[in-house]
């Protein structure tokens, strides 16, 4: 599951509170990263209080539906498991399914099934089970843009512990696409019984009212054995009132909270502020296809123009990292060997010459308040770009009107994307010639082809030397202008321990969390 | 929601003219029922607006319930599944019929409206009802207070910081009452959180969302009360009264109060629609589970019903609230002239 474009809405209101905020709380500058201090041993027991973002009116209890709820996909995974859960190295590791193998071709792949994995009634989970619930997944308005290039009727059993992917196309990477929406629920579950239906996940339900949830340890789950007694789930509208709940007390943890109530929470000793590298991208997107920015010259002069350590420090208030105009920057195959992009006035300006770019004109550049953040980074990219001559006028567009007029068409907007461990993702949802969502109306034949040949090419030394061309290739002409990661926040009291560090939403895997108290 | 029960009857200062208009009293009913239907009729109105609003806005529920990278028959077949390839009069039609059957349609993501404003409705009912008590007896005390002695000391004290609350915005409110009484003093929640039943998990959290929901209120109303005091403490027979001997506080709560209940009830009862709309920033501020939060997240969902429903119930309990203002001024007026 990508980012759906609504998530983080919330996310614009309320600076004023939060600037308001910082005026309050005392002590020394010190803010803990750390998941758990030296000597500790994970120890069961306890209550996890989590608060998570969520609009009432966007409730839903459907595990294959579109959750626009942070807190409804929390609680949805921990009662629920998919075949596969986000990991660092490999960024694909096992949950429902322990191993899976591709056949030669790279286009039928086999899960095998955890041993011993029951749902929370006790009944143990089968291959048709898992079958039942895929196809329901596929069958839905978002099915085939969560299972690209597998059909419903590619979706078999074999056997009581083996389910059965094959692809229209080689794909080196399908695992990959089991990892977020993949649940698997018991088979005939009616549409009626979501909201009870019994899952195999680390949790089981206790109670769930209008978004908010409490949920109680599975002991009898096959993943190993789980140390909270009970997570509860709060729901949140605003990031501002999930960190005062946090910091009066009356949560555990603030869940992606975002950088502001970071910067809030920095001077108090009695929280820990977690970060999550490589979180969220918001590229500025330059069309290829064609525009004032079609000549790669001039796309190059605006990637030497932007000032990126002056970007994160002041757009993410220093809570991110530098990046390479590659998108993926969380994949263990990120390419960090091409030299990192600096900033070269010069050297831009007499780029923009020779392309022949008219300086007397101003550009519009499209951005949106959907994320925290985003329309503050398109500003001061307007003021960078103009010490180059560049003269660049920030438009706001309301959300919608962005996603259908701007969006995958203007010459010069911003974008976000919340999947950030994968090259393969972006090449193949944003990049390749004929993808749905080339943002930048790029077409490269050099690029598709080493595209579709490493996702045709089983031996992991070759693709790896492909996948690193795919990356050469994007860094100098893709029209993607990547210049920061913001790392994921989430806000912890002082007794949580091992919280997930994984971007985006490895956060919801919290089976492993425990309390030193 | 415009309409009067009672129309010109009350002119100026009560009784001056001494004439006796026909007794409103006894077509009480019939007139009940008549501002009923127009209120109806406006609520549909409205309601009407809010279908043709939405159709409006760029962007539709499809797109807006859609994850990137559906294709255009994806998301065809989600316009399909919302019924939104209708005509915008066609759903709106349908939605209405249902009403009468308590059906108030389906979300955009498929959840029934019903069940999403089961808990958060009656949640902000209480909300608005407790600020409502709290600005009610704030105000009228107040007012009390500060038009015993005109131009004293408590009465310049009270009008200049009425006049000062009442400008500001809720949300400055809230975010100083959380402030002061939750992150510095630690007293009070700082936000609110349900427990299993979808309450509020306890009283103490309510404390300061009402306040910041009463405190503008509150303003507002003292001003209303000081001055209807003062008005009404110019007609004869409070002069009388006061002439006669009568204690002070006799004559505050025999003969003032009454005489300016139907100025009053109209402060309080354009406060309701005040409050209500405040709540939908208290509420996101608080973290409080009510409606403010379903309408918000809808107006961005694009999703006519969900929005509709919101505004259908709201609109009946003020539609409720005015006409009961209504009732109060007729009876008070009505009862004197």
């Amino acid at each position: 599951m990508n980012w759906n474009r609504r998530q983080l809405l919330w996310a614009a209101g309320g600076l004023g509170a939060a600037a308001l905020l910082t005026a309050c709380g005392g002590g020394d500058e010190t803010s803990s990263t750390a998941p758990r201090k030296a000597g500790e041993k994970p120890r069961p027991g306890g209550t996890l209080r989590v608060g998570a973002l969520g609009r009432a009116s966007a409730i839903t209890r459907d595990p294959h539906g579109t959750q626009a709820n942070e807190s409804d996909y929390l609680i949805i995974s921990l009662v629920h498991d998919t075949l596969t859960v986000p990991g660092t190295r490999p960024n694909t590791a096992p949950r429902l399914a322990t191993s899976w193998k591709a056949s030669d071709d790279l286009r039928t792949w086999r899960f095998t099934l955890a041993e011993g994995a029951t749902f929370h009634d006790g009944s143990p989970v089968t291959a048709e089970d898992v079958v039942w619930s895929l196809k329901r997944l596929r069958g839905t308005p978002s099915g085939a843009s969560r299972l690209p290039g597998i059909k419903p009727e590619n979706i078999t059993s074999e056997g009581d512990d083996t389910v059965v992917l094959v692809s229209d196309y080689a794909n080196a990477e399908l695992p990959q696409l089991t990892r977020l929406t993949t649940f698997v629920l018991k088979k005939d579950t009616k549409d009626s019984d979501l909201g009870k239906a019994p899952g195999t996940g680390p949790f089981e339900l206790d109670w769930f009212r209008a978004g908010n949830a409490r949920l109680v340890r599975n002991k009898k789950w096959y993943g190993g054995d789980v140390l909270l007694d009970a997570i509860e789930v709060k729901i949140f509208a605003s990031p501002q009132a999930m960190a005062n709940a946090l910091l009066a007390g009356q949560i555990d943890v603030a869940s992606n909270v975002g950088a502001v109530a970071a910067r809030t929470a920095e001077k108090r000793q009695d929280v820990q502020i977690v970060r999550r590298p490589n979180d969220m991208a918001m590229p500025i997107v330059m069309r290829v296809a064609d525009g004032p920015f079609a000549d790669p010259r001039v796309r190059e002069a605006l990637r030497l123009a932007v000032d990126r350590e002056a970007m994160v420090k002041q757009v993410l208030s220093g809570y991110g990292t530098v990046a390479n105009d590659i998108l993926g920057t969380g994949d263990p195959a990120y390419a960090k060997d091409i030299p990192q992009r600096e900033r070269d006035l010069p050297k831009a300006r007499s780029l923009l010459k020779e392309a022949g770019f008219d300086l007397s004109k101003t550009y519009r550049l499209l951005t949106t308040e959907d994320i925290a953040g985003l329309a503050e980074a398109a500003t001061l990219f307007a003021s960078q770009v103009r010490e180059a001559g560049v003269k660049v006028e920030v438009v706001r567009q309301e959300s919608a009107a962005f996603w259908e007029k701007t969006w995958l068409k203007g010459d010069l907007y911003t974008t976000y994307w919340g999947t950030n461990d994968s090259v393969v993702f972006f090449a193949s949802k944003t990049m390749v010639s004929d993808s749905g969502q080339n943002e930048a109306g790029w077409r490269n034949k050099r690029f598709d082809a080493a595209y579709e040949k490493a996702m045709a090419t089983k031996d992991p030394a070759e693709r790896a030397t492909l996948l690193h061309e795919i990356q050469r290739i994007e860094h100098e002409e893709s029209g993607h202008l990547l210049w920061g990661m913001a790392d994921g926040i989430d806000l912890a009291a002082a007794a949580v321990r091992d919280l997930p560090a994984l971007p985006g939403y490895g956060r919801v895997q919290l089976e492993t969390t425990w309390l030193a108290r | 929601m415009a309409g009067s029960l009672i129309g010109a009857v009350r002119r100026g200062p009560a009784g001056v003219d001494g004439s006796r208009p026909a007794p409103a009293v006894v077509r009480l009913p019939l007139r009940v029922a008549a501002v009923l239907a127009r209120r109806a009729l406006l609520l549909a109105v409205l309601l009407a607006c809010v279908f043709a609003a939405v159709e409006l806005l760029p962007g539709d529920a499809a797109t807006a319930t859609s994850e990137r990278g559906e294709s255009a028959a994806d998301l065809a077949q989600r316009r399909q599944l919302l019924g939104l390839d209708r005509p915008v009069a066609e759903r709106f039609w349908d939605w209405t019929t249902g009403l009468p059957t308590g059906d108030l349609g389906t979300s955009a993501r498929g959840e029934a409206v019903a069940d999403l404003l089961a808990r958060p409705f009656p949640n902000t009912l209480l909300l608005g009802g407790l600020a409502l008590l709290v600005t009610l007896v704030a105000s009228v005390t107040l007012g009390c207070w500060a038009a015993a002695r005109p131009g004293g000391k408590v009465d310049r004290a009270v009008s200049a910081s009425a006049t000062g609350v009442l400008a500001l915005p809720e949300f400055v409110v809230a975010v100083a009452l959380v402030l002061v009484f939750a992150l510095w003093t630690d007293w009070l929640p700082a936000v609110t959180l349900t427990d299993a039943d979808g309450s509020p998990a306890s009283w103490k959290m309510l404390v300061l969302p009402v306040l910041a929901l009463a405190v503008p209120q509150i303003g507002w109303n003292v001003r209303i009360v000081r001055a209807a005091l003062a008005d009404e403490s110019t007609a004869p027979h409070i002069e009388t009264a006061v002439l006669d001997g009568l204690p002070r506080h006799r004559i505050l709560t025999h003969h003032l109060l009454p005489g300016a209940l139907p100025t009053i009830s109209a402060g309080i009862a354009t406060s309701t629609g005040m409050l209500l709309g405040g709540a939908v920033v208290v509420e996101t501020i608080f973290n409080y589970p009510g409606i403010g939060s379903v309408l918000a997240g809808a107006v961005t969902d694009r999703d006519s019903p969900l929005i509709a429903g919101v505004v259908a119930v709201t609109g009946a309990v003020l539609s409720g609230v005015l006409l009961l203002a209504d009732l109060v001024r007729a009876w008070a007026s009505g009862g004197r002239t």
